[in-house]
């Protein structure tokens, strides 16, 4: 219990107050891009890609991740640091194996999620924006998307914060909120970096709306309201399921887990063993 | 040849590479771009990874772009076929080229980065500039997990086949055996992550201040200076595009 949470004090009052602009900094860039890109959208996109957004996309949505990295990076404790390989290798396999069943879900924040929960929204948000740069290694079109990913880290440990977790029934809620924020953030993206969503069933979707005269953005910020937050609701619903198969003794090991009171139920008896 | 290459320079010009493709928007431009990108890979004997990586990213979203704008472009005015709704436009069929092949390029550059590079000397590099240390580690820390994890990934597999687990058909059975799976893999890794951060404490990983690595990565001032072309290159051309863009309508 004598631990500090989610982050060790850092040394001076001046560094903290500096990691505290970085943050605010990085999420007013993510935030100012998206409504510049929603305001200054091209009218007529048959006049040539929209080379001039997909620069501002790019530009706007990674400064906001690194600033964000930046800011929480150093700051996280040890044990939370080791937990992001983790995460990003649970957010590869675990999609894979999901995959498997068949159900036509991307589902691959389930780690991202985990760690959220875990250890709270600071180190969700670091988790998010590090996936995606790490995995572009492998997949460099997931690198775009640092922005929602940070996003969706952020928010499930704001919903772990709050209590969310607690209930089993409230997670999916969580999730689907989530999904509908950043499925919204993320559209930007899709339309003007990578004209399209990949895959033929969300394009399918995209179609269809094109087809009933919706400007790109707009189609495909409707797609990702209708599978973002079905998708992240599954993985809220997946992230509470392995938080409470758990052992006690691994998830109230976390300072973020015991102070919030994250999980239902009580603390076993000798914590620090 | 591929320890002469510092990671830096390989990253930054990658980096410029993609982002002189994107703002250039010209599908001649990207189609050589992803032809000397290919090049390279043959040269340097990771084609046979390259590609097949790429194709598993390329395929799914190329042939969506093709669906998606080749039959449904409301703003084209050149229709070429019609069925029902669906109308095939030249401008569509333009657009779906122009963004397939922007794509291409900058993945294909940046596949060539993360295969040809040498990831020790990539975290080197790093712990040498002025990012956060961290970042590093959880770079080189996942590159060597995720194999590590498909192995133990099989071992949970065999050993609860080995209880009696049976992958049946329906829905219900495969979530099932999904469980018995994914709840001891988590929990393995989540322990072990526990006992690496107390070993990782004892050596000092969370102090702050500089890092020193055992590893030097020449970095010869030829290729400081690429590197600050590279990126010279790469503000102007997205200068020279927000100047030839600016919207309008935009807030200035």
């Amino acid at each position: 219990m004598s631990q500090p949470a989610l982050t060790v004090t850092a040394p001076g009052q001046a560094a903290a107050r500096r990691r505290r602009l970085l943050e605010i900094a990085g999420a007013a860039a993510i935030a100012a891009t998206y409504i510049f890109l929603v305001l200054t959208q091209p009218a007529d996109i048959a006049n040539g890609p929209a080379s001039f957004s997909a620069l501002v996309a790019l530009g706007g949505f990674l400064l906001g991740a690194v600033l964000l990295i930046v800011a929480v990076l150093p700051v996280l404790p040890t044990s939370t640091v080791v937990l992001i390989p983790v995460a990003l290798v649970l957010n590869v396999v675990l999609g894979q194996l999901m995959g498997s069943t068949g159900l036509p879900f991307y589902i691959d924040a389930i780690g991202t999620v985990l760690i959220a929960v875990l250890a709270g929204p600071a180190a969700g948000a670091a988790t998010g924006a590090l996936s995606s740069i790490v995995w572009s290694f492998f997949n460099p079109t997931v690198l775009p998307f640092a922005a929602g990913a940070a996003l969706i880290g952020f928010l499930a440990g704001m919903a772990a914060r709050g209590g969310l977790f607690r209930r089993f029934y409230f997670a999916p809620v969580a999730g689907f909120f989530t999904g509908i924020l950043a499925g919204v953030v993320s559209a930007p993206i899709a339309a003007f970096v990578f004209g399209g969503t990949s895959g033929l069933g969300t394009g399918a979707i995209v179609g269809a709306f094109r087809a009933m005269g919706d400007t790109l953005l707009a189609a495909i910020t409707k797609q990702a309201l209708i599978s973002d937050p079905m998708d992240k609701a599954i993985v809220f619903t997946i992230a509470a399921l392995l938080a409470y198969a758990l052992p006690r003794r691994t998830t109230f090991q976390f300072p973020f887990v015991r102070r919030y009171r994250v999980l239902a139920g009580k603390a076993p008896a000798a914590p620090d063993a | 040849m591929t320890s002469r290459l510092h990671p830096f320079t390989a990253l930054t010009a990658a980096a410029s590479a993609a982002v002189v493709t994107t703002a250039a928007a010209y599908w001649p431009l990207s189609v050589a771009a992803a032809l000397a990108a290919v090049f390279l890979a043959v040269r340097r004997g990771v084609a046979g990874r390259v590609l097949p990586a790429a194709a598993v990213i390329l395929t799914p979203l190329c042939l969506s772009l093709l669906v998606l704008h080749g039959l449904f472009f409301p703003e084209g005015q050149t229709v070429l076929a019609q069925w029902g709704p669906a109308r095939v436009t030249a401008e569509g069929l333009g657009f779906a080229l122009e963004l397939g092949t922007r794509t291409t390029a900058c993945v294909l550059v940046f596949l060539l980065f993360s295969f040809t590079v040498s990831v020790p000397d990539l975290v080197s590099a790093l712990a040498g500039s002025r990012i956060p240390p961290q970042f590093g580690f959880v770079l080189a820390s996942t590159l060597t997990l995720l194999p590590a994890v498909a192995v133990r990934l099989d071992q949970i597999r065999r050993a609860q086949e080995t209880r009696g687990m049976v992958v049946g058909r329906g829905l219900l059975s495969r979530l099932g055996t999904l469980r018995l799976q994914m709840v001891p893999l988590v929990l393995a890794l989540i322990d072990d992550a526990g006992s690496r951060a107390q070993a990782l404490d004892a050596r000092g990983f969370g102090s702050p201040g500089p890092r020193t690595s055992y590893r030097e990565v020449a970095d010869p001032p030829a290729q400081r200076r690429f590197r600050a072309v590279a990126l010279v290159l790469a503000a102007a051309a997205v200068a020279g595009r927000i100047v030839a863009s600016w919207p309008a309508g935009a807030p200035s």
